[in-house]
Parts: C-alpha cells; structure tokens; sequence
C-alpha cells in the first residue's frame, strides 16, 4: 500500500454524511467485529476493516467493494461499541456515497425500483386488504409517491397506484 | 442530649491509603488530625489487594497499607475512629463544625483506630476527603456475562482469590485465564469516558502472578491499547508479552460453554473466532466515590465532569485527596494525599497565625 493512493480527505467526506461522523471515535477494538453475524458467515466481511480502510483513505477499494452491500442492519456493532461509532449508520453513509457513484449493487438499485413503484417493497394485494378486513382492518394504501421524491423521482401519473388519502 | 465535642486542626473522611497517608503526613509537620472510616476495619480498597511480587518486587503498591497502618499507630497526633460517618456538616468563620455519627458494627481490632460510641460535634479548620473511589460493578456489562456464566470473575474478586490462596497448586488451577480489559473504562455506551489507569497495571501484574503459581498456565490479555502503568513499564513489557498473550481485540462476549467460559472475539484479518478459558477475568475500572454526591451536598465540594469530587472551585478549608479525586494507583494516591496534607497544614498554620498574630 502507497500512502500517495490514499485520499486523507475520504474520512471527512464520510463523517459529513448523515450518520457518518461516528467514524471520528472509533478505538479499532474490534468489538464489532467479534459480535457481527454477518462476518460470523462471511469472513471477509469486517466492520473493523471497513472502518481502518476508511481512515486510511482507501477511497476506491471500499466503494466499490462488494462487501460493504452485505450488513444485515441488525445493530450488534452499536450495541458492543464503547464509543458510540452506530458503524451501521457510517455504514449507510459510505453506501450513499458509493451508489452516487455508480457502485450500488443490482440488488439495490431493484429495491430502489421496488420503493418507486409501490411505496414499499412487498406489492399490497388483494389478499392482504382480504385478511386484514376479515381482522377489521383498514386496507393499505401504497403511496409511492413520497419514496419517488426522496428517489429524486417525478411520480408518473399512470403508475401512481391508489388514490392518496 | 448534647452532643461529645471535639476540637482538631485536621479532619479526614476515609481510612485508606489515602486518608492513612494523609494523617500520617500532617502528623510529621506536627499537625495533629483526626480520621474517620465509616467501615468497622481500616484500610479501604487497598485491603483487597494481594502482593504481586514474583522475582521481585512488582512495586503494587499493596504492602504500604501495612506500612501506614503501623505508622498511623505510633503517631500521638493521630486520633482514628472506626465506624464513624459525617453526617452533618456546617460552615464556620474558620473552618467546619461536623456532625458524626456512630455505624453498626464497630469493634475493637488491632492496631490504630478504636470505634465511635457516641454521636459527636467536631470542629476542625479543614477537611480531608479522602473517601476512595468507586469500583465498576462488571454486572452492568452484561454481554461479559459477570454473574450468569461460570468461570467469570472481577478482577476484585480475583485479588481475594489470589490474597487468600485459592489459585495455585494446593486450590482451584486454571490452565487458561483470560483477562479482559477496560470493563467499564473508555466506555461512552456506559458513560465512562475515562481510562481508569491502574488496570493494565493490575491485571499484568496478576497474569504474572498467575504464570508463577502455575506455570503450565496460559494468559491472554485481551485490550484495546496497554496504559503506562508505572516505573519501568517500557522494560517489563516487552517481557510479559513472552509470558503472555496479548489480543488487541475487545471481545463481543462472554458465554457459557461445555468446560467453561467462552470469549468471542476476532482477530485483525481473521473471522471472529470463540476460544473456551477456564477463568475470565474482567478487569474492572475505577469511578466516582460512591455517595459523592452527598459529601458533595455536605461540604458543597465541586464535582468534575466525570464525577469525582474536586477542591477546586469549592469551599475553603475543604481538600481532596486519592482515588476520591480521579483514578489513581496506590501509590499515586500517597502522593496525591501528600499534596492535600500539605495544603491543609497551610491553611492550620495561617489560621493560626491570624489568631495569635
């Protein structure tokens, strides 16, 4: 490793991002690491390389990684942190800059396809509104339109689904 | 019913090292004091603690008690009450007037101290807290599994272990003791930002202990970093790390297996891994004082951020000395008590002055 490949600016530019400044505290004590079930199945996967790779300014090698797409969101590392780092928020941080550049994994940009089009990502049928009346619930209503402007999409008429509330 | 009355110069809350070392200090300069321990025996925290001289002197600080102690009794100046608690204090033109209160449980033992019998008014131109600090209850970090898996120790409980002799050839013989550090030290998820700076310095000198009584034994020493834990420390350390192993990895938890404990943990590089022990130890950090915050109330002592009690910005007359002040060893709260001593025998001889002069 060549310290003139590092960029010293990648932390910042992580920490700036919403969640992302947890990524100052961070001990390397590799709690995270110890209690992720994630590299418990998937050695490869490492909170705590995520993170060393991140201050060292392995910019390219952790966006484009495919490893960072594989956290299961559970919290462990957060609950183990003695500093308070939340990696599964820094985590998220360094995902939004990936996908900004083009690195978001098919799987993602097919969840993204998904939220733009119902509002959520299982398709409210029939036979869910069949249940939920039978139980004497409202029906549900997909409402994909707050998640299209948060995508940065314009909601297409025809595709908007129900009527909003 | 009135109350006994009491005059001294000096009055000290706590009879530890701390408290002991202070008495022990204005009595050389020919200040007499007064101390109090609200417990039934002198001697505080350091009373826990076991030699942890191997070859040689492993300089813990242990031993100096005994020294105190002895001291402490031969002085003249001194005047030790065991089983004795503040449980009133009242700001005076010069000084303090105290209320103390006899505790349960007070008897007669060897050497200085004898306890207090009756509730008794004292005046005194300063006071000394020299109350201690407090230790980590390892049960608030419940994932190392203090209390609920087998095998799991405080490092407090292990110094009892180790001073009694229940580790060795003749008691219980581990062959694998893991020691994991900063157990409620450095620890924002517990609002303990502070490193507690003596339990590098303990749970090395135990490990060492250990590998002496057993020598078939393995320790590991799991870290997030190793503090400076005294004189020589760059020499002696890159000895222990061949008598020990050394894990710069926090462990993610302490559970329950078939022949004992088991620690997962992961290695830079590797997959998380879980390695069984026959005995873990957590070495626990040090905090504020417990009941700070009512001798903070009683003598209106500052607090700092973190807790323990301060001189600064307080009240005058009133001193702070040990680990009451911050975590300290054993051998910097005799010094960090030296200092508060000194201060108060200051203020004694101004005092004085202005009323003779």
């Amino acid at each position: 490793m060549r310290l003139n490949d590092c960029d010293p600016g990648f932390k910042h530019e992580v920490a700036a991002e919403p969640g992302g400044a947890g990524i100052r505290a961070c001990f390397a004590c590799a709690a995270c690491s110890a209690r992720c079930p994630v590299g418990a199945n998937r050695p490869a996967y490492d909170p705590r390389r995520i993170i060393r790779l991140t201050l060292l300014g392995r910019r390219e090698e952790v966006l484009a990684s495919p490893l960072i797409w594989l956290c299961s969101s559970c919290y462990s590392c957060g609950e183990v942190c003695p500093q308070q780092v939340r990696f599964t928020e820094v985590l998220t941080a360094i995902k939004n800059i990936a996908a900004r550049e083009g690195h978001a994994p098919p799987s993602a940009k097919i969840t993204a396809e998904l939220l733009a089009k119902q509002g959520r990502l299982l398709e409210v049928t029939d036979f869910e509104n069949d249940k939920r009346s039978g139980l004497g619930l409202p029906p549900v209503q997909q409402r994909p339109e707050d998640f299209q402007a948060i995508l940065g999409l314009k909601p297409s008429e025809g595709e908007a689904g129900e009527e909003p509330r | 019913m009135t109350n006994a009355q009491l005059d001294t110069p000096v009055l000290i809350l706590g009879g530890g090292v701390a408290g002991l070392a202070a008495a022990v200090d204005l009595a050389r300069r020919g200040v007499a004091a007064t101390l109090i321990e609200r417990e039934p025996r002198l001697g505080g925290r350091a009373s826990q603690f076991c030699c942890k001289a191997t070859e040689a002197c492993a300089r813990c600080g242990a031993c100096r008690l005994g020294e105190l102690l002895a001291q402490a009794a031969q002085l003249p100046q001194i005047t030790i009450y065991t089983a004795a608690l503040a449980v009133a204090a009242q700001p005076q033109n010069d000084g303090w007037q105290v209320d103390l209160a006899p505790q349960p449980g007070g008897e007669i033992g060897p050497g200085a101290g004898r306890p207090l019998r009756e509730r008794t008014t004292l005046n005194t131109q300063a006071v000394i807290l020299a109350v201690g600090g407090g230790a980590f209850n390892p049960a608030g970090k419940t994932r190392f599994g203090h209390g609920r898996v087998q095998g799991v120790f405080s490092a407090l409980e292990l110094e009892a272990m180790l001073s009694q002799g229940a580790l060795g050839p003749d008691g219980l013989a581990p062959a694998k003791v893991a020691f994991i550090q900063c157990v409620g030290s450095r620890d924002a998820s517990l609002g303990r930002l502070w490193c507690s700076r003596v339990c590098c310095g303990y749970a090395l000198r135990m490990g060492r202990v250990i590998r002496k009584l057993l020598p078939d034994s393995e320790v590991t020493f799991f870290h997030m970093d190793v503090q400076d834990y005294g004189r020589a420390w760059e020499d002696e350390l890159p000895l222990m790390r061949h008598q020990m192993r050394f894990v710069r990895a926090m462990p993610g938890e302490v559970t329950a297996g078939d022949g004992g404990p088991q620690v997962t943990y992961a290695l830079a590089g590797e997959q998380a891994q879980k390695e069984g022990f026959d005995l873990v130890v957590l070495s626990v950090g040090l905090g504020p004082p417990n009941g700070a915050s009512a001798l903070g109330e009683l003598f209106g002592a500052a607090k700092d951020d973190d807790g323990f009690l301060t001189a600064d910005g307080g009240p005058a007359g009133v001193f702070v000395a040990g680990a009451a002040a911050g975590p300290r060893s054993l051998n910097e709260s005799i010094v960090h008590a030296g200092l508060a001593a000194s201060a108060a025998a200051v203020r004694v001889a101004s005092l004085t002055e202005a009323r003779h002069g």
